[in-house]
């Protein structure tokens, strides 16, 4: 199956052909089959691939498609490369984005507002999923660019979907700017790359890293850290992320929470050479992981849609992979990623069954009382739940463990570990809060399930691998990503992460349920301020608008007339003057003319004469 | 016996035609003396073509002065064309009442 392996990026991309030229006019059931079913084909092809490579033993497989372009020494080849972390990525984004695809069949069957509304959703993801396995596929910086702006688009197009609420279309041209902001730094960093290295191939590149000086190493790490954290939704380019919810719930899941914006945590970990030559940058970073963890955690407590607290957990499970990557626990990161992919997939997928049977209702204070009108989606919500807060023996708890437990033998001393056990410990109680506050208590609202089995059967199958999905790593993994440390869990660090987490849940039910009156704290000044700036992310909205959105509004509304314009408007402006100038002679009289062609005969033939 | 001519004795004539022809193409306006003078203008050409023809003693020359001939009937009957045009719009033979094509 592994000369088939360009299948797997090409059968998304002939679904999105086939849905793009159609134009909406296939009935929607075909439009289905081909949307789902071209992802779901790339995910056997990928499974077969994958299972073939693991037997190979090789250390990486790579397919030569065609060569680009051949100038001089400059001849990129359009190359799918496979080793086990493409592979892991691979399979994370065919298989996750399956069963999101399925369940987008049914969660978009009657959910868009136009009669072609369904064609252009599967058109979209399908050539989402194709940008995002080039991504990851490629063997070559620049097809990697080529994936990771195809994904930037992508998004944008989905964040807009309902494009008919003007605030949807803001919210997609915020995270398309915001994370054109990083994506420019991560431009820079792979020209310099180039220059220096005369390579974009990145096993060519990377080879070759050892001859950069340390300096070089350190700004190219910060660039391409620059573009991660664009994509990643991290600290400081985190903004656009919570926005990006304005899309709908199965794009939340792929793009906004499963592939899309763990790239940046892929781009890092592929490009482990220059970060092994710039501790600087990889320190970099841990501190933007911490940073990053931090601030969403609290953020997420704060906040009372579904979807945004999600969004932030999402930013600060980031955040981990960020902080697991900065500390050397490279492999933990990718697992972590991978692990996340399963539980905020089914996490979203569920939240969106809960949204849909409530009628697009997403503040939790306005549900309750879910989990006996709703058993599937509580069910789901809860298994992810105790994977988010990694419970023991969940497949959560295996990946941040092994991260925690590598942050505390850094050479730093345990400062990340501390500040990733108290960011755990707030995981546990914002994730508490949205179980208790929405699916306990009383019932507020009329709910209605509606999901059939095109529905629940990903969140079942998302469910198990949310539970089992942490045993992969003593079978499978293991082989692939290289050894991750097993620290016996005897180990007092360990105790403490497996402790905090349960101290977390049974806190967070007392507090929310009602069972445990913390009011006055809550109702104080100091307490209030610190909850409308949680809530407000931060605050980080409110500077950047400040300080870019509203100079920027300034400056255009002075310079409507447009100063640069002026240039030209002079130029037209001369010309037509030299025009008039030129029109005078032209009298209409036939004896002026004749006049004219007699003296200018005349001055030629005294200027011959006189040479 | 012919009378030998100087070929500079003619061609001074020719171009004193010449020039009368050019001054009453600049001056007049009646339209008819307009080509009245072209044609003078024509035969002064058509005559130093003569005189260089019998100076080199080729007939090039006359040949020459037959297609002017023929050039100036051929521009005569496009140019009365013109001319009756002229005077059925504009009711006169002024050629500077036509002159609204200007820019």
């Amino acid at each position: 199956m592994l000369e088939y392996l360009w299948l797997v990026p090409a059968l998304p991309l002939a679904g999105f052909f086939a849905l793009f030229v159609t134009e909406g006019r296939l009935p929607d059931k075909i439009v289905a089959v081909i949307g789902a079913g071209s992802v779901g084909l790339a995910a056997l092809v990928a499974l077969g691939a994958g299972m073939e490579f693991v037997e190979s033993g090789e250390a990486s497989y790579a397919q030569v498609l065609w060569t680009w372009m051949a100038v001089g020494t400059f001849t990129p080849s359009i190359t799918l490369y496979l080793d086990p972390l493409s592979l892991v990525m691979t399979g994370v984004i065919t298989g996750v984005g399956f069963l999101i695809h399925l369940y987008a069949t049914g969660y978009m069957w009657k959910d868009h507002e136009e009669p072609e509304g369904l064609s252009r959703f599967f058109a979209y993801m399908n050539l989402f999923v194709f940008a995002m396995l080039m991504l990851v596929l490629g063997d070559n910086l620049l097809v990697l660019f080529l994936g990771w702006e195809g994904v930037g688009l992508c998004s944008y197009l989905l964040i807009g979907f309902y494009h008919r609420d003007p605030e949807n279309g803001y919210a997609a041209r915020k995270a398309f700017v915001v994370t054109r902001v990083g994506d420019t730094l991560m431009a820079i960093g792979l020209f310099l790359l180039f220059r220096e290295l005369g390579s974009l191939d990145i096993q060519t590149a990377l080879g070759d890293a050892g001859g950069l000086d340390a300096g070089m190493a350190t700004a190219i790490g910060l660039l391409l850290l620059g573009g991660a954290v664009g994509k990643s939704a991290q600290v400081p380019l985190q903004t656009w992320l919570p926005d990006a919810m304005a899309g709908p719930t199965p794009v939340s899941a792929l793009i906004h929470a499963a592939t899309m914006v763990t790239a940046g945590v892929y781009l890092i970990a592929r490009m482990k050479g220059i970060y092994d030559l710039a501790p600087i940058a990889q320190l970099a970073v841990a501190i933007v992981g911490l940073v990053t963890l931090f601030i969403s955690s609290f953020t997420a407590l704060t906040q009372t849609d579904i979807k945004r607290i999600l969004a932030y957990s999402t930013m600060s499970q980031i955040g981990y992979m960020f902080m697991a990557l900065g500390v050397g626990a490279w492999s933990a990161g990718i697992f972590h990623l991978m692990t996340h992919a399963f539980f905020k997939a089914l996490l979203f997928l569920a939240s969106g069954s809960v949204i849909l049977a409530l009628h697009h209702e997403q503040d939790i204070t306005k549900m309750g009382g879910l989990w006996r009108k709703l058993p599937v989606p509580f069910a789901s919500m809860l298994i992810g739940s105790i994977a988010l807060v990694a419970v023991p023996l969940t497949s959560g708890f295996y990946s941040k463990d092994a991260i925690l437990l590598t942050a505390w033998e850094h050479d730093t001393g345990p400062w990340f570990w501390a500040g990733g056990v108290l960011a755990a410990l707030m995981t546990a109680l914002y994730t508490t809060r949205m179980m208790v506050v929405a699916f306990l208590g009383e019932t507020k609202t009329e709910s209605h399930d509606a999901s059939r089995i095109n529905m629940w059967g990903p969140l079942v199958v998302l469910a198990m691998l949310s539970i089992g999905g942490g045993w992969l790593t003593f079978s499978v993994l293991d082989d692939l990503l290289g050894a991750i440390d097993h620290i016996p869990h005897t180990h007092p660090a360990a105790l403490v992460t497996v402790v905090l987490p349960l101290l977390g849940i049974l806190l967070g039910y007392f507090v929310f349920s009602g069972r445990m009156n913390v009011n006055s704290l809550v109702e104080s000044s100091l307490g209030g301020a610190l909850r409308r700036f949680w809530q407000s992310g931060w605050a980080f909205d409110w500077v950047y608008d400040r300080a870019f959105v509203k100079p920027f509004l300034w400056v255009a509304r002075v310079n409507k007339g447009d100063v640069v314009d002026l240039l030209f408007r002079i130029t037209a402006a001369v010309t037509r003057g030299l025009h008039h100038i030129g029109a005078l002679t032209q009298t209409g009289r036939l004896r002026w003319y004749a006049a004219n062609m007699a003296i200018g005969l005349i001055v030629v033939v005294l200027i011959v004469a006189s040479v | 016996m012919a009378i030998e001519v100087p070929v500079e004795q003619v061609l001074m004539v020719a171009a004193g035609l010449f020039l009368l022809g050019l001054l009453g193409v600049l001056v007049r306006r009646n339209i008819i003396f307009l080509l009245m003078s072209l044609e003078v203008m024509m035969n002064s050409a058509g005559l130093a073509f003569i005189a260089a023809g019998a100076k080199w003693g080729a007939p090039d020359g006359q040949i020459m002065f037959m297609l002017i001939l023929a050039l100036a009937a051929a521009e005569v009957a496009v140019a009365l064309g013109l001319v009756l045009q002229i005077s059925r719009r504009f009711d006169t033979l002024d050629v500077d009442a036509a002159s609204e094509l200007n820019g």
